[in-house]
């Protein structure tokens, strides 16, 4: 399967209009090994700024890995590995140089499962504001509503925000994780299957949240559910054992794909 | 709708099975609290806490021993936890993939299977044959290292139970190590570690074995750590061993005082599971 040089070309033909301005994601020749196992193979591609990307696959083609990679969460654990190079503003956040705190800082994470710290709505905020920088209790405060309004949980929330996180509803938790992650005012924002958790009215909530949410940031999606992915995106990644098989505008990917793999797919003949 | 007879008679006889086993097993329980409060009932006055042990043929308490024993207890607690929370820690958050945590696992297994008369007799020949005399310091020391393991072991396990995605979601806003451990981790396991810990106190509370090779006992006050102490457990064990009947009483008001006590523990224990780790 050495036909990725093709498909390297075909990006880059496909996507010449992509801004590489603050927050692209540049990547490079990605290879990536859970200890034996290749999850990843030769990933050239960019993720433009301020949109929305959506990464769809059958499971275990690789998706997750590929946001797993973007903020090197991996390296928690030893026996996973990456290589290539992947460019944010022009620097390889792979380069065991690249400061992780920065880079985190850079990119925030939105899991799954909502992880709400075991504390109260407020700590759970201004946490990591707290560790980067000294705010006063005013300023700490007005980040913290900023957080919260921009991820659509303020009115909610004002009135008990020294109550526990975990006493929310899973929507409740999982918008908040979204708003712990942007006070920080990350310029990258990786959602792996974010919703896959939640109740329909509350998925609803997070999506036009992500809608309103890929002007100011870069967002990468991964999701199991291809109907969200064409409502939320505005490009696609398909992906399929690990390589990238097809990326493009999300109306062409889901309306005229180029490959038959994608075709089978959002078709639904596997996966 | 009818539930077949068969399966009802089933349900009945698992039921009743199950409910004598319960019985049986409560059974001991209060039997030994009984027993211990009606032989003991002749000294369980305030005098038991105010008055000194007392020679044979004269009347008193353990206010003494009570003391010794809060005290060793105590200062083992506070040698004993922080290093067992701190190893535990090691073992769940640091040294997760390294072979040193492996072997430090396993020898920590050891220690909490030793025999406490062993860790008495190490910490004779250690302390108490080292500075020439039995003392306090020498018992703590001993009841420490009984603690230790337990608590290395609740730590270690209350913190895997933390879900890895919680450390990610920490690690994931840029936040170190130690940070992640200390603010998110340890909230999130707090009342289960606190409750291996109380376990542990539970533990030590009743040791003799090693308080006899160590702080002996003392007959009369003493508040002093670095000299020969009364405590609760050996104070039980000379008096039942004694012929004298009101030494007897005394030992048996002890033993009920103990039996309480970490009876008290174990219901705060069960108090503060409930409360709930991260669900």
């Amino acid at each position: 399967m050495n036909d990725t040089g093709t498909l390297i070309r075909i990006e880059t033909e496909q996507t010449p209009d992509l801004p590489t301005a603050p927050g692209a994601i540049v990547m490079h020749d990605l290879n990536f090994r859970y200890g034996k196992v290749q999850a990843l193979r030769d990933v050239t591609m960019t993720v433009p700024a301020n949109a929305v990307t959506a990464i769809i696959g059958p499971s275990g083609c690789g998706k997750s890995t590929l946001l797993r990679t973007i903020n090197r969460i991996y390296e928690l654990y030893p026996e996973q590995h990456a290589s290539g190079e992947i460019l944010i503003d022009g620097r390889n956040v792979l380069d065991r140089r690249y400061p992780l705190s920065d880079l985190r800082r850079l990119v925030g994470m939105v899991f799954q499962k909502p992880t709400p710290f075991p504390s109260s709505i407020r700590a759970n905020v201004g946490f990591a504001l707290t560790y980067y920088q000294r705010l006063s209790k005013s300023e700490l405060n007005d980040r913290i509503e900023d957080a919260l309004r921009q991820a659509a949980l303020w009115d909610e929330v004002k009135d008990k925000l020294n109550q526990s996180a975990l006493s929310l509803s899973g929507g409740q938790q999982q918008r908040l994780c979204i708003a712990r992650a942007i006070a920080v005012k990350p310029e990258i924002l990786l959602l792996d299957e974010a919703t896959s958790a939640l109740d329909p009215i509350s998925t609803a909530k997070v999506e036009e949240l992500i809608h309103e949410l890929s002007e100011r940031f870069t967002i990468v999606i991964v999701t199991h559910n291809m109907q969200q992915a064409a409502r939320v995106s505005r490009r696609t990644a398909f992906f399929h054992l690990g390589e990238l098989i097809e990326f493009g505008k999300t109306s062409d990917i889901f309306t005229n794909p180029r490959e038959q793999r994608t075709k089978d797919y959002i078709t639904g003949r596997f996966g | 709708m009818a539930v077949p007879v068969r399966r009802r008679a089933a349900d009945i006889t698992a039921f009743l099975f199950a409910s004598a086993a319960t019985a049986f097993g409560l059974l001991w329980l209060f039997w030994i609290l009984w027993t211990t409060l009606k032989q003991g009932a002749a000294a369980l006055t305030p005098e038991l806490f105010t008055q000194m042990t007392p020679p044979p043929g004269t009347s008193g308490g353990l206010a003494n021993a009570l003391y010794g024993s809060a005290m060793m207890i105590l200062l083992g607690v506070v040698v004993g936890a922080p290093v067992g929370v701190a190893a535990g820690t090691y073992l769940a958050e640091h040294g997760r993939h390294s072979r040193l945590a492996a072997v430090v696992s396993f020898l920590n297994d050891v220690l909490l299977s030793a025999p406490s008369i062993v860790i008495g007799l190490f910490v004779y020949e250690l302390v108490v044959v080292t500075a020439g005399h039995f003392s306090g310091y020498a018992g703590a020391l001993a009841l420490a290292m009984i603690l230790l393991p337990i608590v290395v072991r609740t730590t270690e396990e209350s913190l895997r139970l933390v879900p890895d995605q919680m450390r990610e979601a920490g690690f994931a806003l840029g936040l170190p190590r130690w940070r992640v451990t200390s603010q998110i981790i340890y909230k999130a396991a707090l009342s289960a570690i606190l409750t291996g810990i109380l376990l542990g106190i539970a533990r030590i509370a009743g040791e003799t074995a090693p308080l006899l090779f160590t702080a002996l006992n003392n007959q009369f006050w003493s508040a002093n750590l670095d000299g020969p102490l009364a405590n609760l457990p050996v104070v039980i064990f000379q008096y039942a061993m004694s012929p004298y009947d009101e030494w007897h009483t005394l030992a048996w008001a002890g033993a009920f005082v103990l039996t309480t006590f970490v009876l008290i523990l174990n219901l705060l224990v069960r108090l503060l599971a409930r409360k709930g780790t991260y669900r």
